[in-house]
């Protein structure tokens, strides 16, 4: 008897969550889905044409060209971003675990960019990057290394890592946050018996923390795998929409952005090749995370 | 426990029943009454205040109609005009891009005919600007609102330290440009990062000139020559010509800093278009504008005068008749002049007469009158673009990866003509 009451107790509590997520989530991907099997230039495709539009993206010119410019791109953004995030973030977390004064400050300090909106993030790196008058040139030319002055939202090769830099610096306090709750979640014991063998900070991160926080590091990867490759907001106010310079920084967010929606120059759109677009970032996300929570599956 | 439980339980499926429903309504639209309110939609945010003062005066002439002017920001405008369109929730009046940005929302079938109820439309406006808003077999769906010209800026008071004239021809030009570098000024106010600015300000621009203009542009709609043609090659190595004179890390130079520069004095000249007199009058710049210089004496100058914007009249309006009447209004003479002189740079392309105040628009509007000079338009506006890859995304490609230097002319010409075989040239 007590059993079904919980259970009826569980589903009551589930049961309004599932339906709203279903509903505005699980739905919309499904009619996308759909929608990628037709084309058509208004806001709902209406010419029925099958895997056309996937067969389009891959094979056709200059669709392919664009869409395996966007996945190496996802692909480089992901990497530049896990090292310059995700393992600065570690370090500077197993740092903020030591015990110092001010700790506590340092911790809230970090997770200060995080709460600024991407938008203006970029916008002001945009501004600070700027070549004509922007501060970052003008602080290389006091310190006199303007040998270093590139054009760096111009050049194709230079564009990507800035971008991949500054949504580090945007989010380096989620792992943070993640690995300092979980450097704090290990015992005590554990680490005093490490101590007392005589272990290095570095061996300690090697043989306690690593393995201790691999599911950890699975999540934060995950999370941010995810935000990668559905990124739009950092290209579209850094560079437009359109990826400059020379399609260097299109992703996928924004090559499904002009497809589906057209653009200022270009007012052609097919919302059914934005949803097969769509469909292929999901499945690639999707197929990404569960990769990774397979390898950081802590062994028990 | 049991029945707070239970309580519990009924809370929470109360609570999310709530939220399903706390949409909220849609407010009526309240019709009749003193007022009506026509809502008019754009693209120009930084014409709110000049829109106001031109539409009050429509409210003078007809006071029981009040005009909403609602632009939104020029790289949403599309996406956002569709979809409201769509939903049923768009404005009364809606500006239409040229050709087939106009075009595709006539075809959706959001828009009404206009040849019977603005019937002034193909008489008064120029010939060129009323085919931009109509189908080949001449239903009108737009009124043409305002026409751009694209060409040189210059700084009065650089040109006058240096006791310099405009030039006639392209050999001129150059040497204009060498000999102000030579100076230390910086001498044009430009970049690449920006694709739109470098095919309609630069390329169709100054380009013109040397790929045949207006007939050339034809032939390539036609399907008479290739974009492969010398002509383009010859235009693209002409317009490479003046990036020695580009600022340095032109690279990384935007739209709006190549504004501002301007603005601000930093540079001497800009290629640019007549719509930015509103802003240099805004910033009190003095400033004089010269037609794309031409490659030797004698040839006529091809000057690119293309209709931008129309306005279109929404099948969903609550309130056809008083949006009839504004539609008629925008395309009379008055109102020609009240754009012409509170949006100097924009000039309704009207056949009828109509005044202009400030010099500079006029001296800008009198070149395209000039005997010796032919006017043109964008080259990938009409037609090529109605599909994907549209012309105009394959040349801003193709465009910014030569100047760059990544490709050669023959490249990119080369690459804008394999995306044009997939589809125009069937």
């Amino acid at each position: 008897m007590r059993q079904r009451k919980i259970r009826l107790f569980l589903i009551a509590y589930l049961l309004p969550a599932l339906t709203i997520y279903t509903v505005f989530m699980i739905l919309p991907i499904l009619q996308s889905m759909r929608y990628s099997l037709y084309t058509g230039t208004g806001i709902r495709p209406d010419q029925f044409v099958g895997f056309g539009n996937y067969v389009k993206l891959f094979t056709q010119f200059p669709f392919r060209l664009r869409f395996f410019n966007v996945l190496k791109n996802n692909v480089l953004f992901f990497i530049m971003v896990s090292v310059s995030q995700n393992v600065f973030g570690f370090v500077l977390a197993v740092l903020l675990t030591r015990r110092f004064k001010g700790r506590r400050f340092f911790r809230s300090l970090f997770f200060v960019p995080t709460a600024l909106s991407v938008i203006v993030v970029g916008f002001v790196f945009k501004l600070i990057l700027n070549p004509v008058w922007g501060v970052f040139d003008r602080m290389l030319r006091s310190l006199g290394l303007e040998a270093l002055i590139r054009p760096w939202l111009g050049d194709p090769a230079l564009a990507l890592p800035i971008l991949s830099l500054v949504t580090a610096w945007h989010f380096v306090g989620i792992p943070i946050i993640f690995f300092t709750a979980g450097i704090d979640g290990i015992s005590d014991d554990i680490i005093e018996a490490g101590r007392i063998d005589g272990v290095s900070v570095w061996g300690e991160v090697r043989h306690i923390l690593l393995p201790m926080l691999k599911p950890i590091i699975g999540i934060v990867t995950i999370l941010t795998f995810v935000g990668n490759f559905s990124e739009f907001e950092i290209v579209y106010s850094m560079e437009t929409v359109y990826g400059n310079p020379e399609y260097a920084t299109d992703v996928f967010g924004s090559f499904f952005y002009r497809t589906a929606f057209g653009t200022v120059m270009n007012n052609v759109n097919d919302v059914g090749l934005g949803a097969a677009l769509a469909s292929i970032m999901f499945l690639i996300i999707f197929v990404g995370v569960l990769f990774f929570l397979r390898i950081t599956r802590r062994e028990t | 426990m049991k029945r707070s439980q239970v309580v519990a339980v009924m809370l929470v499926l109360l609570l999310s029943g709530a939220l399903a429903f706390a949409g909220g309504k849609q407010e009526p639209q309240t019709a009749g009454g003193q007022k009506v309110v026509l809502r008019y939609t754009s693209l120009r945010t930084e014409d709110v205040e000049r829109e106001n003062r031109i539409n009050a005066e429509f409210t003078k002439k007809y006071p029981g109609i009040q005009i909403k002017f609602e632009p939104i920001k020029n790289s949403e405008y599309d996406t956002a005009l569709k979809t409201s369109l769509e939903t049923g929730v768009g404005a009364d009046i809606v500006i239409l891009r040229s050709y087939d940005g106009g075009r595709q929302i006539y075809d959706a079938g959001y828009i009404y005919e206009l040849g019977d109820l603005v019937p002034n439309i193909q008489s008064d406006f120029t010939a060129n600007s009323v085919a931009t808003w109509a189908t080949e077999d001449g239903t009108i769906y737009g009124v043409p609102y305002f026409g751009s010209i694209t060409g040189i800026w210059y700084n009065q008071e650089v040109f006058d330290q240096y006791s310099l004239k405009e030039p006639a021809t392209w050999d001129e030009f150059i040497a204009l440009c060498r000999s102000l570098k030579q100076n230390g000024e910086t001498v044009l106010a430009h970049g690449t990062n920006e694709q739109w600015v470098l095919t309609e300000t630069l390329l169709c621009t100054v380009g013109p000139n040397f790929y045949g203009g207006e007939k050339t542009r034809q032939a390539l709609i036609n399907g008479e020559i290739k974009y492969t043609d010398p002509r383009f090659v010859k235009a693209y190595n002409k317009i490479k010509e003046l990036v020695e004179f580009f600022p340095p890390n032109y690279q990384a130079i935007d739209y709006v800093t190549m504004q501002q520069m301007f603005m601000n004095g930093q540079a001497a000249m800009w290629i640019a278009g007549s719509w930015e007199l509103g802003v240099i009058r805004d910033a009190g710049l003095e400033v004089g504008w010269f037609g794309p210089p031409v490659e030797k004496k004698g040839d006529r100058m091809q000057y690119a005068f293309y209709a931008d914007l129309g306005l279109g009249l929404n099948k969903a309006t609550k309130h056809k008749d008083e949006a009839v009447q504004f539609l008629r209004w925008v395309a009379s003479p008055q109102h020609a002049s009240l754009l012409a002189n509170e949006l100097p740079g924009m000039f309704p392309p009207m056949k009828v007469k109509f005044e202009i105040s400030d010099p500079v628009a006029l001296e800008i509007v009198q070149i395209a009158q000039r005997a010796d000079v032919d006017t043109t338009g964008q080259l990938m506006w009409e037609k090529l673009s109605r599909q994907e890859p549209s012309g105009e995304t394959l040349q801003l490609e193709a465009v910014q990866k030569f100047l760059n230097g990544t490709w050669s002319a023959q490249q990119a010409v080369e690459y804008v003509q394999k995306g044009l075989d997939t589809w125009y040239y069937e």
